[in-house]
Formats: structure tokens, sequence, C-alpha cells
């Protein structure tokens, strides 16, 4: 199959859901530009009004900031649980995936409430080392960006771990064979074989997790200190607390803007890989 | 009838069902004939409420009488949102009927006109302790004030009132404040001396320098209500702004948390009738029924509120008496939600880039 032949059946089989796509998010997104053009009034106003605001640049620093952190560390994480289960046995590593899939079956805002229990001043790991050390340790986990982290990268890693899976999966067991008959190391079996080849999930993963990120503001009003405000939080507020839609999305807007703008390595990564097999 | 108890915010019923569960009431007749062509074309209400516990002492207190009185069904809806308000009333599409509106949303919902005018006709005002406006009415007040735990912090040990919860000398510890402007300036302006009475219009930049002294014991700027007890229970803070309803229940579970009644903030409820309600004669008689003194005895023994009908007092056991404020004291502060209607948006502004610097 041509390149050519394979967009062609690849917009036939894509159509119908991109037809439901459009109609359920395309409208509405289109209105949320409208709104935050002021309506008919067409101004930037919103826009302006933002852009000089102290609150909203500091919330958007501190959620890239946060984003773009949350992110690497689900990385680093998820990567060493997608590695493991790639070497399991099909039924065992079935198992595992369902273990890694259970953080997602309970409530972010219950897991926040554990997280409470488990990282506070008094909580299990404060009482653990308390106990082992024979004096009152009470290690500051919560109400700060360590809460945030952890609460954030608790639900980040399985979006992760699957994709990263995936490319480890699709890598031609060959290869290693070959590495291995070739008297390479671990460490350069690792960096030459399966790191490369595990981009595409890499990139798949990190930027599906960094535009969930910007999105968050449960855990951070939860788990993080005074200062851990998301631009999500700052959605809420224009919406819901002083109805200032036209501010809400501006955000919105801009937001989006973001989002778009981080997916675009992966569309990047895509077409260099269909160039690569033409 | 059984509509409402469903989970009607996640399960609309049909108006179709509705209507034939209204008629199967069979009492509906007379009533209908007796109330003229409004109610001919309804024997339904929406009513928007919180959830939870609170819930189910509102259906308690309130709904299930109502609903056995009139013949009219209500459907239940969890919370109260500002936002769908304004776009229900804005595309002309209104499903509710009666908000459950605390202080700001009320105020706020007045301020943009999504609000049915309420005739004066439907309360006794001079059994009210805070009057209606004319498109809300107040349907009780919380009060807001220093929680602490008395196993850790025994009598003497904990800060009484504003003045001594700012005082972090006398009573070192971590504190917990909203994250909002209203309940903090007001707790600041008490603590830095200004006598309840005076309080409005705030003294703004006196406030915030009152919070600045604060702030480094600030361990929380709590987002969502439960965590003001939460981080008390696990002492996370040693002390909390909190709600006297909420330190009430922590008692049924055993080791229970405590409230300083010497000083307090008492924030206002509002019941409102949204502008174009379906069901609007069937909406104004509710909240003329609500503000009935048995109704508020009845729904305030279980919610832990102070009613604002003053029959409604004395009808409480002296179980519930013992968690409400007094609100003859001088000490204690009734919110002027109407000053903040005006202000909130930009000090909360302010408000906020204020906590993150």
């Amino acid at each position: 199959m041509t390149g050519v032949e394979n967009s062609r059946a690849a917009a036939a089989f894509v159509s119908p859901a991109a037809l439901v796509s459009l109609a359920i998010a395309a409208v509405p997104l289109l209105f949320i530009l409208y709104t935050s053009l002021g309506g008919a009034a067409l101004s930037l106003e919103a826009f302006e009004n933002l852009l000089t605001s102290t609150l909203f640049r500091r919330s958007l620093y501190t959620t890239l900031e946060i984003s773009v952190s949350a992110s690497l560390i689900s990385l680093v994480l998820g990567y060493v649980v997608a590695l493991h289960l790639a070497r399991q046995p099909p039924r065992r590593r079935a198992v595992y995936m369902v273990l890694v899939l259970l953080p997602f079956w309970t409530s972010i805002l219950v897991k926040s409430y554990a997280f409470t229990v488990i990282l506070g001043r008094e909580g299990v790991i404060n009482l653990v080392l308390s106990w082992v050390f024979g004096t009152q340790v009470a290690l500051p986990m919560i109400l700060n960006r360590f809460g945030v982290m952890v609460g954030m990268t608790n639900y980040l890693t399985p979006f992760i771990v699957f994709p990263v899976l995936a490319s480890l999966l699709a890598i031609d067991p060959a290869l290693y064979r070959a590495a291995d008959i070739m008297s390479a190391r671990p460490m350069r079996i690792f960096f030459t074989i399966t790191l490369p080849l595990s981009l595409p999930g890499i990139v798949a993963g990190v930027s599906s997790v960094m535009v969930m990120s910007l999105g968050f503001f449960v855990i951070p009003a939860l788990l993080g200190g005074r200062q851990d405000v998301m631009l999500a939080n700052l959605v809420d507020f224009y919406t819901r607390e002083t109805l200032d839609w036209n501010m809400a999305a501006a955000i919105g807007v801009l937001l989006l803007a973001m989002v778009v703008l981080l997916s675009a390595p992966a569309l990047w990564m895509r077409r260099n890989q269909l160039a690569g097999k033409a | 009838m059984s509509e409402y108890e469903t989970k009607s915010g996640l399960i609309r019923p049909s108006r179709r069902r509705l209507l034939t569960g209204g008629a199967a009431l069979g009492i509906a007749a007379p009533f209908v004939l007796r109330n003229g062509r409004a109610q001919a074309q309804s024997k339904n209400l929406v009513f928007v409420t919180w959830g939870g516990t609170y819930r189910s002492s509102v259906e308690e207190g309130l709904i299930k009488p109502f609903m056995a009185e009139t013949g009219i069904n209500v459907t239940v809806i969890d919370t109260p949102d500002l936002a769908k308000v304004k776009a229900q009333v804005t595309t002309g599409n209104v499903e509710w009927d009666v908000f459950d509106a605390p202080g700001a949303m009320g105020t706020g919902g007045s301020r943009e006109g999504y609000w049915e005018p309420l005739p004066a006709s439907l309360f006794d005002a001079s059994d009210l302790s805070i009057p209606a406006t004319k498109d809300l009415v107040p349907f009780y007040t919380f009060a807001g004030g220093i929680a602490y735990d008395p196993k850790r912090h025994p009598e003497g040990k904990y800060p009484r009132n504003f003045a001594e919860y700012f005082d972090a000398k006398a009573f070192p510890g971590r504190r917990t404040f909203r994250n909002r402007p209203s309940e903090t300036l007001e707790a600041a302006l008490l603590a830095d001396g200004v006598p309840p009475s005076k309080l409005y219009p705030l003294d703004v930049d006196r406030a915030f320098k009152a919070l600045d002294r604060i702030k480094p014991s600030v361990a929380k700027w709590v987002d969502s209500t439960p965590q003001t007890i939460t981080l008390l229970q696990t002492n996370e803070v040693d002390f909390s702004y909190s709600y006297a309803s909420r330190v009430k229940t922590t008692g049924a579970t055993g080791a229970g948390m405590a409230f300083s009644f010497a000083q307090t903030l008492n924030g206002l409820e509002y019941l409102a009738v949204l502008k174009n309600a379906p069901n609007k004669e069937n909406a104004l008689k509710f909240v003329s029924y609500a503000l009935q003194p048995a109704r508020q005895a009845a729904t305030m023994e279980l919610l832990g509120n102070t009613p604002v009908s003053k029959k409604a007092l004395p009808m409480l056991s002296a179980e519930t008496r013992k968690w409400l404020p007094n609100m003859e004291s001088d000490q204690n502060l009734v919110m002027d939600e109407m000053w903040w209607s005006t202000n909130y948006e930009k000090l909360s502004r302010r408000f906020k880039e204020w906590v993150l610097s």
C-alpha cells in the first residue's frame, strides 16, 4: 500500500468518529471562542485583561511548572512499570495491567483524602518513621507541592504505562537476540534499541499526560499549598463565582491553544514515522 | 412518589413520568380546583439543594410534609450552581424552580436578575429574624467560627474569639481559613478590634494588613468545606475556621471536635425562585411553606442551623440549641450579603493575588 492509499483508507475509517466529535466538540468549542471574544462585540478585551492580570500570569506559570514536572515524574515511574510488564508472560501481564488500572476506579476526591491519611503529619509514613527513629517525625508531605506531585503522578502514571507498553511490545525480539549475540551490555541495549524504539509511546504518553495535567484542579486544591493555584481553578472562579464567562472562555481558549502546541510533537512524530515506512 | 427518592441529579425523570406520578397522588384534584389556572397545569416542583445528609434532612423536615399536604410532587436535584442558573435563564430553558442559595449565590443571582420577585404576603414578616428582600428569603443562618480538638486543646488553650485566633504567640499552632475573602476579611477586622456592629462597609486595607500578621500560621486556605474538619481531625492543623453544624456531626463518630460559640460569623442561606420557573406557583407556595415555624423547627432540628423564624427557635430540642449561636450576643455577626454582592468579584481577585504572594 502506498502512503496516499494508506491515508485515504485512514480517512474512510476515521470519518464517522470525526463527524461525531465535530458535532459534539467543535460546536461548543466555537461557542467558547465566540464567548471569549465578548460575543457579537468581537473584542479582545478579555484577553487583554488576562494578560495584564498578575493572578492569571502567576497561575499560568504554576500550571506549566506543575504540568511539566508531574509529566516527567510520571514518565520515569510509568516507564519502569512498562518495562517490567513487557517482560512478563502474557497471562501474568494481564493481571499486572489490572493492578495498574486500579487507581482509575477510585474517585479522585476519595484518593485525595486517602493521601491525607497516608502522607499527613500523623499519617502512616510519619508514624512509621517516628517509630523507627524513636522520635516525633512530622515531614510535611501534604498542603505543599510535594502532595500535589504525589496525587497527580498517582493519577497520571497509568496513562504513560499503556502507550509505552504498546511500543515496547512492538519491538522485534530478534533485535534483542542480535544485540545479545554481539555481546552488547544491557545499558547499551537499552539506549540503542529499547529507548529509541519506544519513543512513539513516550511522546504519546507524555503529551496526553501534559494535556490532562493542564486541566487539574481538585488535587491541587486539596493536597496543595496556597501557591498551587492552577488555571482550571481560575476557570471555575470566573464561571461559577463571578459569572464572568467572557474571562472564563478566554482562559479556556488559551488553555486549548497550549494543548494544540503540546500535541504538535506527537503529530510530527507520527508524520516522520509514516514517511519512514513509505 | 418514588421519583424524588431516585438520584434525580443523575437520572432526570421525564416530564410525562412526573405528570403521571403527580396524578397518581390522587389528592391532586380538589387542590387544583381551589388554586386556579396556573395550578391546573402543574403538580410538580424542582428543588435544587445540597447532597448527602443535608439533602436527607431537608427531605425529612420539609419536602415530605410539603408533598403530603399539597399533593405536589417535588423532584430534588443536588448541588446549587449559579452558572447553571445563568445558562437556564439566559437561554430561556428553565428547568429548576426553587434554588437553595448560600449568601453570595443568592445576592449574585439577584444582581443579575435571575430570581422571580417574592410577594411580601408569602411570609409573616414579624416572625422573621432577618427580613426577606424583593426576591430572596433567608432560609436559615449558619455559624462559622473557631473549631478545635478539645483533647489536644483543653479550656484556656484554644482561641475563643477572632482576636485570639489571630494571636499566634498566645495560641501557637497551625490554622485554616477559607480560600475566599468573605468570612476571612470579617474575621480579620473583628480580630483587629472593630466592633461587630461597625464592621460594614469593610475597611478592606485594614483587613489585609491584619491578615498579613496571621498568614505564616495558616497551613491551608481551604477550598472545600469538609476539609475544614478533616484537617483538624487528622491533626494537620490545630485550629480551624469551620461551621458549628459541621463540628456537631463529628460527635456522632466518637472523637468529637469542639466549636467556640464566644464569637461567630453567621452566613445566610436563602431560598429563591428562578425567573420564569416552569412551576412558579408551586415554587412560591413551597418557599412560603419552608418559612412556617413548624417546618423551620423540624428542618433545622435535623440540619443543625439557626432558623430565621423566631417562633421556631423555642421549638428546637435543648440538644440542638446547644449547637446554635446566641444571636442576641453583641460579639456575633450576621454577614452583610448585600455588601458582598457588589464587592465580591473585585475583592476575590485581590484576595487570590494576596494568597499567592
